[in-house]
């Protein structure tokens, strides 16, 4: 009996967190609050040529910031930016900082841990490139050079692994760290997307960088916290549209001068 | 938010974490005695050296303390190639971080000896000390003894910004912590634990410092003598 009434008040404590915790009915999901608040936080990262740069007046600009503005408009919601370093892009998201991150992020199933992909919405390749003096023709020669990466990043989750043991790796926090540690000469090579080498080559003519080698390459696409499917379906439909009408193709055009690869969708 | 906590990716990765806050100590403790050897310096440098040595270090302090510690590293580390000189990482932090002290704490310094009654100097001349004994026991000695808790609150200071360098690819604990929910994406986990780290080291740093002062200026005080 005095066991039994024990079990009982047990029971019934135990069930308190439950109904607590659980939702009454079911929850809010991130979409029906942009849609109710009429406001969409996009994290974007504006020190990653051609996706995020700012431009002369110091506004956001780059593929993805384009890519964000016309989803933005066609969702009929205000667009407002969250920005973020490369190292942030993840952990922003996560702590809710921002309701999607539209930032050049390659699609690897390590990131798929943390995070839920859309559809891609680019192709990118990570290249390793330096000054024409550095021989390096394939990856044995990285042995014994410093090679620059920067953290948070598809070369961070590839270079490693395809650099032969002996190969010094350099870690940067920022993408400019990493390019000016290249042109101080405090790396020998660096890694990063072939965009950001050419913006770089172009803009140092007189260090006479130029492509070494191809590490791999890459889609990216936006991502969402885990569990907000409507979100994710919201914008793969947007995605879909706008690969069909060339919208997509015409921002990755207009900022990084090719083509824009077919995209396949998961 | 329903975020669910993973500590155990953490504990994994802990063996890696130590090294980080290992190269932090290594740093700031080399940092704090190159340091105050710098402030002493300065100190002595702005209130008995000769007017161009003053204009010298007065421009240093100024130059040091009214620009970013950040900036101070970048130019250590990225410039200096320019001039030929090519540091190493943790070489240009500890050179950044020495250089970055020595202002701040040259000042605390000169407050102390400031603080020396004109005419225990004039005393010690008195009794036919020479120029060097008189700085030695008279002034440094008290005067760093009057102004040891606010040195020790700018060593603290110093050990905590050292998180810095991590921006010039330096692997401290930052850069590990950095480094780690870059590729596991367990940010707050990880920054939880470094904060935990951090305050630890400060913890110890500041028990250390005091029983450096018990140990100098308690036992073995030659001024009494």
């Amino acid at each position: 009996m005095k066991v039994g009434l024990r079990l009982a008040v047990l029971a019934m404590l135990a069930a308190v967190p439950a109904m607590v915790l659980a939702p009454s009915a079911r929850a809010e999901s991130t979409l029906d609050k942009i849609l109710k608040e009429k406001k969409i936080r996009v994290a974007i990262d504006v020190g990653n040529p051609p996706f995020g740069v700012l431009d002369k007046d110091g506004q956001p600009d780059g593929s993805d910031v384009a890519v964000a503005r016309q989803m933005a408009k066609d969702m009929g919601v205000e667009l407002e930016f969250v920005q973020v370093p490369s190292t942030g892009r993840i952990p922003s998201l996560l702590a809710g900082r921002a309701d999607v991150t539209i930032a050049s992020i390659s699609v690897t199933t390590d990131r798929a841990k943390a995070v839920m992909y859309c559809n891609p919405n680019g192709a990118l390749s990570i290249v390793i490139f330096g000054p024409q003096s550095v021989a390096v023709k394939t990856p044995a020669d990285l042995v014994g050079k410093r090679v620059g990466i920067t953290r948070a990043t598809l070369e961070e989750a590839t270079v490693p692994k395809m650099a032969p043991q002996g190969t010094e790796i350099v870690w940067f926090d920022e993408i400019g760290a990493t390019i000016q540690a290249l042109l101080s000469g405090q790396v020998d090579v660096v890694a990063m997307t072939s965009f950001a080498g050419k913006t770089v080559a172009d803009g140092n003519p007189d260090k006479k960088i130029e492509t070494k080698l191809n590490v791999t390459t890459a889609y990216y696409g936006p991502i969402v916290r885990h569990d907000d499917f409507e979100l994710r379906q919201w914008i793969n439909t947007w995605l879909f549209i706008n690969a069909q009408n060339g919208t997509l193709a015409a921002i990755y055009k207009k900022y990084t001068g090719l083509d824009l690869p077919p995209l396949p969708v998961f | 938010m329903n975020y669910v906590f993973q500590f155990n990716v953490v504990w994994d990765h802990f063996p890696e974490l130590l090294t980080g806050a290992l190269l932090t100590i290594r740093l700031s403790a080399s940092a704090m005695a190159l340091g105050l050897c710098l402030a002493v310096l300065c100190a002595y440098g702005k209130s008995a050296g000769p007017q161009p040595v003053r204009w010298l270090v007065s421009g240093y302090i100024e130059l040091i303390r009214n620009t970013p510690f950040l900036v101070q590293i970048f130019i250590f580390y990225f410039s200096l190639p320019v001039i030929g000189l090519r540091l190493t990482a943790n070489t240009a932090a500890l050179l950044a971080m020495t250089v970055n002290l020595g202002a701040y704490a040259s000042e605390i310094v000169r407050a102390g000896i400031e603080a020396i009654p004109h005419g225990q100097v004039e005393a010690a001349r008195a009794l036919g000390l020479k120029r060097l004994q008189i700085f030695r026991k008279i002034i440094i000695f008290p005067a760093v003894q009057t102004v040891y808790p606010a040195l020790a609150s700018q060593f603290i200071l110093l050990m905590l910004s050292s998180s810095v360098v991590s921006t010039i690819s330096a692997v401290e604990l930052t850069a590990i912590t950095n480094s780690l929910q870059s590729t596991t994406f367990r940010s707050f986990e990880f920054y939880f634990v470094a904060t935990g780290l951090y305050l630890a080291m400060a913890l110890a740093f500041r028990a250390g410092l005091s029983s450096i002062y018990w140990a100098v200026f308690r036992r073995g005080r030659p001024a009494s003598r």
